[in-house]
């Protein structure tokens, strides 16, 4: 379980702070699969960073805190000072581009065994990391091969494979198929549900794409200019959606056949440029497990 | 491709730059507008106050006109000139120290400079992108920015400023080394090494430090473009130490364009030697090819230059044996 209380955070840039993440509250359970969607720059990457304890200058916590439910792999509970030994431990990450993410002169086999998570023995590692991969749809040659010999589906499983082969409690992908065609998408993506089904552990995943979400992830989470929008389990979400903006995010999922929508997004972008929907201060749970930020809700809303 | 035939390759493309190097050598006396060989014989008797034997003229000429080919058709002079350079490394006789062959006295010289400058630039190379690499990767650390500024301080001062205030400095300021060394030639002993090597380390010094500066401010620049490859940011997120990230992700890529930068530098000593020599009296190629470039010793000049076209050629060729070792993604083409 991780709870963020009253999280805000910024970046200094000379004497200007933006505040990325501003003033979030909630409880993600352990064992599921939290989906974030938002408009592009609503700091969905930064609330990612902040929780894998990513934080450093210029960015910083200027407000609340993270409660992380578990203990890291020394027995001592988890917490933003010391999380940083506990990546690829019990934490792990998943990154964007997975194409530039491997180091282009190191096999692949290297590539899991230098850094501190692992143990001593590289042989062992070396032996299990291949069997791991074997799972994961991977041949064994993938091992010595370098990353400019694997497509980029390969390497993506490969990211998956470094992030889940520790077994960690906790995986944060931000955007893990971005720059993968759509049939390769899905697979990584069912690919990661499987191996949290597996191991039932809690995943955070980043995407744009709302079908994505709708057929991985356990609950939604819709950020926008720096707050949480709406939280709550998926399908409540997806049937019966509480905010603006998450209305427009769902209603914008292309129905085959169906053009109606495009119009009304684009007068709902046109309309009030970046704070065309109200954002309210906290969140309300208006039915079980589904939050909204409801306070004027309407105040931003030109006719 | 199979390595063999990777090697091969590149050996022949090595033979053929070789081969136009050494064919445009043999076009240049030709393009000039006078004779060189008259031109040569004219300087010489007056030289020796016109005591020359009309024996000796003769025998003169035919080793010129050997030599750059001039008699017989186009192409045989052309095969001519090919084997005696090419097989036998002949270039005649020098001019300023007849009968001394060109070809002995290169390859007397030879040595001292492949071992003072060849040294040299490697030490500049290596300490250079050390202090590069530490000063890129922690380019945001105020500290890191001292180790820059040596680069930028030393990489702008032409090299025989530097050489001469090392001069001044080490040598007459201080008088730790001679001011006039001598590099004792002949048989060797143990002495006689010591003191070329002690009296060696006044321009290596200066060569060192004029390699130095460039050597930083390249692995620099370098260095910072590669921290911000998301591979590294990815190995900082899987907790790997900065030295694991300093040295097996940054440095490991941004060496690749260095090597490149260092087989050339090797290929140009004889560029470099020229003036360090002239500087500090050194008995290498260099002080050779001073004396023959004032003397008019075109014989030696047309050695040297050779020589400098064999040297480049196989710093390329050398670059493309280990670039493959270095980048797999060049060896799996
Ligand atoms: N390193 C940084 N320095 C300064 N400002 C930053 C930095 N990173 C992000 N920001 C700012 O923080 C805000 C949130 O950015 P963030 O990357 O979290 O958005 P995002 O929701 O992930 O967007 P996207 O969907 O485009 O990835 C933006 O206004 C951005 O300009
Ligand atoms: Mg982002």
């Amino acid at each position: 379980m991780i709870r963020l209380n009253d999280l805000k955070i910024s970046y200094r840039i000379g004497s200007r702070v933006i505040d990325a993440v501003d003033g979030v509250s909630l409880t993600i359970p352990e064992g599921c699969i939290v989906g974030i969607a938002g408009e592009s720059g609503s700091g969905k990457s930064t609330l990612m960073k902040a929780i894998y304890g990513d934080i450093q200058a210029p960015m910083y916590i200027s407000r609340g805190s993270i409660d992380y439910g578990f203990k890291g792999s020394d027995g001592k509970p988890v917490t933003t000072a010391n999380i940083r030994d506990e990546w690829f431990k019990t934490i792990s990450y998943v990154p964007q581009s997975s194409m530039n993410s491997l180091n282009p002169v190191i096999r692949i086999g290297k590539q899991f065994t230098d850094f501190p998570g692992t143990d001593r023995d590289k042989k062992r590692v070396l032996e299990r990391a291949t069997a791991f991969l074997g799972k994961l749809g991977l041949p064994a040659e993938v091992m010595t091969s370098y990353p400019h010999q694997l497509s980029g589906g390969m390497r993506q499983r490969v990211m998956i494979g470094l992030a889940t082969f520790f077994q960690p409690g906790l995986i944060i992908a931000d955007e893990p198929t971005t720059a993968l065609d759509v049939v390769v998408q899905k697979e990584i993506l069912m690919l990661l549900m499987e191996l949290q089904e597996e191991m039932n552990n809690t995943i955070l995943v980043v995407s744009h794409d709302m079908g994505v979400h709708y057929q991985v992830t356990h609950k939604m989470l819709i950020m926008y200019a720096g707050k949480v929008v709406e939280y709550g389990d998926t399908e409540s979400v997806f049937a019966d959606p509480q905010h603006a903006y998450t209305k427009m995010l769902i209603d914008s999922l292309p129905t085959i056949g169906d053009d109606s929508m495009r119009g009304v997004m684009a007068s709902a972008a046109g309309a009030g440029g970046d704070r065309a929907f109200g954002v309210g201060t906290g969140l309300v749970e208006v039915k079980p497990n589904h939050f909204v930020s409801l306070a004027n809700e309407t105040a931003g809303v030109p006719a | 491709m199979g390595v063999l035939r990777y090697v091969a390759k590149r050996l022949g493309l090595y033979l053929a730059v070789l081969f136009i190097g050494l064919t445009i050598t043999f076009m240049l006396p030709r393009l000039m507008p006078t004779n060189p060989v008259d031109g040569y014989i004219g300087q010489l008797q007056s030289r020796a106050n016109g005591t020359l034997t009309s024996e000796a003229i003769a025998e003169m000429r035919t080793n010129l006109e050997q030599l750059y080919g001039l008699n017989g058709d186009i192409f045989t002079q052309y095969v001519g000139y090919l084997k005696r350079v090419v097989l036998q490394f002949d270039f005649g006789p020098s001019f300023t120290y007849y009968p001394q062959p060109v070809s002995a006295m290169i390859l007397n010289a030879l040595p001292w400079t492949l071992g003072l400058l060849l040294t040299a630039t490697f030490i500049a190379w290596v300490l250079g992108n050390m202090v590069g690499l530490v000063a890129g990767y922690f380019h945001k650390k105020r500290a890191a920015s001292v180790l820059e500024f040596l680069g930028i301080l030393l990489y702008p001062i032409p090299y025989y400023i530097l050489a001469v205030t090392v001069l001044l400095l080490l040598a007459y300021i201080f008088p730790i080394f001679p001011l006039s060394p001598t590099f004792p030639v002949g048989q060797m002993t143990p002495e006689k090494i010591g003191m070329i090597f002690y009296n060696s380390l006044l321009p290596g010094i200066t060569l060192v430090l004029a390699g130095f500066g460039w050597n930083i401010l390249s692995m620099k620049a370098l260095a910072v473009a590669t921290t911000e490859e998301p591979y590294v940011t990815y190995a900082r997120l899987k907790g790997a130490s900065n030295w694991t990230r300093m040295t097996r992700y940054v440095f490991r890529n941004a060496l690749l364009p260095q090597v490149t930068a260092l087989a050339l530098s090797l290929g140009m000593v004889f560029n470099g030697a020229l003036l360090t020599e002239m500087i500090f009296s050194y008995p290498g190629i260099g002080l050779i090819m001073r004396t023959a470039a004032t003397g008019g010793d075109y014989n030696v000049l047309y050695g040297a230059i050779t020589l400098s076209i064999i040297a480049v050629a196989t710093a390329g060729l050398v670059i493309d044996l280990i670039y493959p070792l270095l980048d797999p993604r060049i060896r799996h083409k």
